[in-house]
């Protein structure tokens, strides 16, 4: 079956093989394609055995998604330009080389063969000759950026450094090994193809094969060095088989190697859920204690066993963590990747990048691999879910191992020792209910009381907010802003309950669940509009997680209600003409993608915000999230603390007045950091309110003299 | 191997405090309510005690209103198997006899191998419960304990003295220790386990006959803040100086 030449334009296929030649030939793409399906069909059977998941609501819009983000690699591209572009390269490289190859075999295998048709020729095959050439040289380009960025430039999110071991600990060298084969293989088969081509031309060198432009320019420096006629043709067999066997070898090779990502990223994409690591399941009531969390790979769900595969290794995540950068021994990168090593040991195709031990499908892999000490490091601020790429979720896959040590008892003292005073006390000061209120007695007005009378707002509080004297502060602040704006709000005294944002996010689930009763019932027997808070935190849950227990209300966090009162007119603000920072709370932009609200509400007070680098989605946790603040310190000694890291960023920033924040463990936190990183003097701290009620001129010495003086007799909170 | 826990659903109070209108107890607005600290401890000795041995039964039992079950339902949560609670009406605010004598009743009935109750409880703190049950059951007892070995039909056990001294005492089983904070780890009761435990089973008993009270209470009031406090300021040579000069005041 030699080709037939037509009259235009067109190539000869298969370097003239002769009939066995060409029977060997289709015998390897069986086995290579066979070996492929096979690792596939591994996979498949990995992800099949795993716990259900969320049910993959709206199906189109997900595979709508995966293609969009693929395409335009919106995602890859983030915070790496020069990554995106190489990745992008090499994508469309690859994408378009392969069509072109299925192309070709349509029309060799079924086109001619079966249907009489021959469309390889003329136009269509010069613009496809031109189409492959140049992103043949796109995917050699890609090629050589990723090579510069991981040989030269040695970028930290590659380094494949482990803040969890020690030194010597740990091998990556495999993975390094990995990285350079699956570059050098993609390389070696552009390289080759472009042989072929400068070998086929340099054989006929016909004039049309200008329009494959790189082909043709290697075909007249072959034949400006002599290689024409018989030996190119000879060169081109070779040349032939090489390739072909490279190719097929890589198609087999693709289940095995981190080519899978090609695979399961796109699918990974797919089937993300929107709220992962936002709104927690929750454990079924009849659980038994081994089906409580994650403790083994078996436990894992099937969406989570397909975030194991996606991982590229690009490093995102370790460098967006704010554990892994100050020192904590936990990198969410190396938490997936000591994840996916068990779950290949065990479930599926055994990979050689793996530190032993491998445990069995059911085995503990809690404390080996993976140690307590770097779950307890994760302050949930979900910077890594928010910049993977392939739609990762190690935050939620974090916190079902956190819920397996809390069922098993193992938690810093300090830990447990809050989680029993929330039990005990409903709130993580171990004060009394009672007191939860305390702070309105310094006011010149009465606070609502919203379970006797009815009032538009439901101001949910939260423990800082409630019971912290410096942020007490500020809940005086707010509510006289609110009062002078004629807001009609009340509280719910004694029946407030720690909203248990943190406690769910701390894997206590069953303590969570009960705080959350006990407010969902409290906050029903009230009559109200809105509820609004000025903890982020206590925010984040009543408005996405509290609907899971019938709590659905209209959930406003206190930037944006007093936005609304600006934009009405109920506040007439006189511009403070400050130079600020604003630090956005995890809680209110990554969980709830609240970021406008307080920048408008502090361009409307007057101030010039000079923003931090890590800003917005990018915002960089002040270390207390996720529980932290009730846990003993585990980073090492030489690296700053988160908050102080941030301290450092904000006063790189030149001259400011005021590092200003919109949440209660934010004002904690940074009012330590500023004075425990040197800048003290330098930087003061001011909550959103506190800026609002300045800008009010109110007389505002009483609340803050009742304050200081109780400041100085209060304790310590926990 | 049976170990009896005695246990205290406790009132903690806050900074502020108002007196029921016969001004005989705090107003319970004004009270909070957990598991007696030292009752922790106890009932996680008896666990690790009843775990180690392989075999047995620990029954904690508390003097209660319905309310004191959540602090029985905590130490259930831990893994003790069975709960009693002990209430009258004649028991409300009763004293550290009385209590011992409603536990006494219902322990004689279990037979059990040890009996532990908590150094004292957190909010009437007289350290008198543990030691009159142990009297009135006829066990020997040790109180202050901080660390228990068994041997057969033995124990030795080590008992907290004053200035950090430790009496090491060996003692005949059955008896009664009561136990001192510190001694273990307490496990956390997850709220999870805390829910379930709500079907093992709180047996309700009304004591028959519980004699004469020890004492009863008259009046409960804050006390006048003492006069005469002065407050010295200054520098720490002027301090010193006003202190010498006040001893020497009172000297004379």
């Amino acid at each position: 079956m030699d080709v037939l030449f037509a009259a235009d334009e067109t190539r000869k296929t298969f370097a003239n093989l002769g009939l066995w030649e060409k029977g060997l030939w289709y015998v390897l793409i069986l086995v290579s394609t066979g070996i492929f399906a096979w690792g596939m069909w591994r996979h498949a059977r990995k992800y099949l055995r795993g716990r259900s998941a969320f049910t993959l609501d709206r199906p189109g819009r997900r595979v709508r998604r995966a293609v969009t983000t693929t395409l335009s690699h919106s995602w890859i591209r983030r915070r790496d330009p020069v990554a995106g572009l190489g990745h992008l390269l090499i994508f469309y490289g690859f994408v378009v080389l392969f069509i072109g190859t299925a192309i070709l075999a349509f029309q060799d295998d079924f086109a001619r063969p079966i249907l009489g048709f021959d469309f390889w020729h003329g136009w269509f095959y010069l613009g496809y000759s031109l189409f492959l050439d140049l992103f043949g040289v796109a995917l050699v380009v890609g090629l050589g950026v990723m090579a510069v960025k991981r040989g030269i430039l040695k970028p930290f999110r590659l380094d494949y450094w482990r803040p969890d071991r020690a030194e010597g600990e740990y091998d990556r060298k495999p993975y390094v090994i990995g990285d350079w084969t699956f570059l050098g293989v993609l390389f070696f088969l552009a390289l080759t193809g472009f042989l072929l081509e400068g070998f086929r031309i340099a054989i006929a060198n016909p004039d049309f094969e200008v329009w494959a432009p790189f082909g043709w320019l290697l075909g007249q420096m072959f034949i400006a060095g002599g290689l024409e006629g018989g030996s190119a043709e000879s060169a081109r067999l070779v040349t032939w088989w090489v390739h072909g066997v490279a190719a097929l070898g890589f198609v087999a090779s693709i289940p095995f190697t981190k080519a899978v990502h090609m695979l399961v990223s796109p699918a990974g994409v797919a089937v993300r859920d929107d709220t992962a690591g936002k709104v927690l399941a929750p454990i079924p009531a009849d659980a038994k204690p081994e089906e409580v969390g994650y403790g083994t790979i078996a436990d894992l769900s099937w969406k989570h066993l397909v975030d194991l595969d996606a991982c590229t290794k690009c490093g995102k995540c370790h460098e967006a963590c704010p554990a892994t950068s100050s020192g904590y021994p936990l990198s969410p990168r190396d938490l997936i990747l000591d994840l996916r090593e068990q779950a290949e040991g065990a479930m599926g195709i055994r990979s050689a990048l793996h530190l032993p031990p491998l445990h069995e499908e059911r085995e503990s892999i809690l404390g080996d691999p993976i140690r307590p000490e770097t779950l307890w490091s994760c302050m949930q601020c979900m910077a890594c879910v928010e910049i993977c790429p392939v739609g990762i979720e190690h935050v939620p896959i974090i916190n079902q191992m956190r819920r397996r040590l809390v069922e098993q008892g193992e938690m810093d003292p300090l830990l447990q020792g809050t989680l029993e005073t929330i039990y005990t006390s409903g709130n993580s000061f171990g004060e009394q209910k009672r007191k939860r209120g305390r702070w309105t007695r310094d006011l010149d007005f009465e606070v609502k009381d919203i379970r006797k009378e009815p009032a538009e707002h439901l101001w949910f509080l939260g423990d800082y907010a409630s019971f912290d004297p410096r942020n007490q502060r500020v809940t005086q602040a707010l509510a006289r802003v609110l009062n002078h704006a004629g807001v009609d709000f009340g509280i719910l005294y004694d029946a407030e309950r720690n909203a248990g944002c943190d406690v769910r996010r701390v894997g206590e689930e069953g303590l969570f669940t009960s705080l959350a009763e006990e407010n969902v019932k409290a906050i029903s027997a009230c009559h109200f509009e809105r509820i609004f808070s000025w903890d982020p935190h206590s925010f984040h849950t009543l408005r996405n997680e509290y609907p899971q227990f019938g709590g659905t209300w209209t959930v406003l966090h206190h930037t944006q209600l007093l936005l609304e009162l600006l934009e009405a007119g109920r506040l007439m603000p006189k511009p403070l003409g400050y130079t600020v920072t604003y630090h956005d709370p995890c809680t209110l932009g990554r969980y709830n993608g609240v970021y406008d609200a307080p920048r408008q509400v502090l361009a409307a007070l007057g101030l010039e915000l000079r923003e931090m680098p890590r800003n917005r989605d990018n915002s960089f946790c002040c270390g207390a999230g996720g529980g932290r603040i009730w846990m003993q310190e585990l980073k090492r000694d030489d690296t700053p603390r988160p908050a102080e890291m941030r301290i450092d960023e904000a006063t790189s920033l030149g001259k400011l007045d005021y590092f200003v924040v919109a949440c209660p463990k934010d004002v904690t936190m940074y009012e330590d950091a500023i004075k425990t990183s040197g800048h003290q003097g330098e930087i003061e701290l001011r909550e959103i309110s506190e800026l609002v009620l300045e800008s009010l001129d109110l007389d505002t010495v009483a609340v803050g003299a009742a304050a200081d003086e109780r400041e100085t007799n209060g304790k310590e909170p926990v | 191997m049976k170990i009896v826990v005695a246990v205290k659903q406790i009132a903690t109070l806050g900074d502020e405090v108002e007196f029921t209108d016969d001004e005989r107890a705090v107003d319970p607005d004004f009270l909070d309510y957990a598991l007696n600290d030292w009752d922790s401890f106890s009932t996680e000795e008896a666990l690790q005690i009843r775990d180690r041995s392989g075999e047995g039964e620990v029954v904690v039992v508390s003097v209660g209103d319905e309310d004191a079950e959540e602090a029985m339902r905590r130490c259930l949560a831990m893994g003790a198997d069975r709960g009693i609670r002990i209430w009258s009406d004649a028991l409300d605010g009763a004293d550290p006899i009385t209590v011992a004598r409603a536990l006494a009743e219902v322990i004689r009935r279990e037979g059990p191998d040890f009996v532990f109750a908590g150094v004292q409880s957190a909010d009437s703190v007289q350290a008198a419960t543990g030691v009159a049950l142990a009297e009135l059951l006829g066990l020997p007892r040790v109180a202050v304990v901080t660390k228990i070995e068994l041997g057969d039909g033995k124990a030795v056990v080590d008992r907290e003295l004053e200035g950090g001294i430790v009496d090491r005492t060996e003692v005949d089983v059955p008896a009664l220790f009561t136990i001192q904070t510190g001694i273990n780890e307490p496990r956390y009761a997850t709220l999870r386990a805390i829910k379930q435990a709500e079907q093992k089973e709180i047996e309700v008993v009304e004591p028959s006959d519980l004699g004469e009270p020890a004492y009863r209470v008259r009046r409960m009031y804050v006390p006048e803040k003492g006069a005469g406090a002065e407050m010295l300021d200054g520098s720490a040579e002027n301090v010193a100086q006003r202190i010498a000069e006040i001893v020497k005041e009172r000297l004379k």
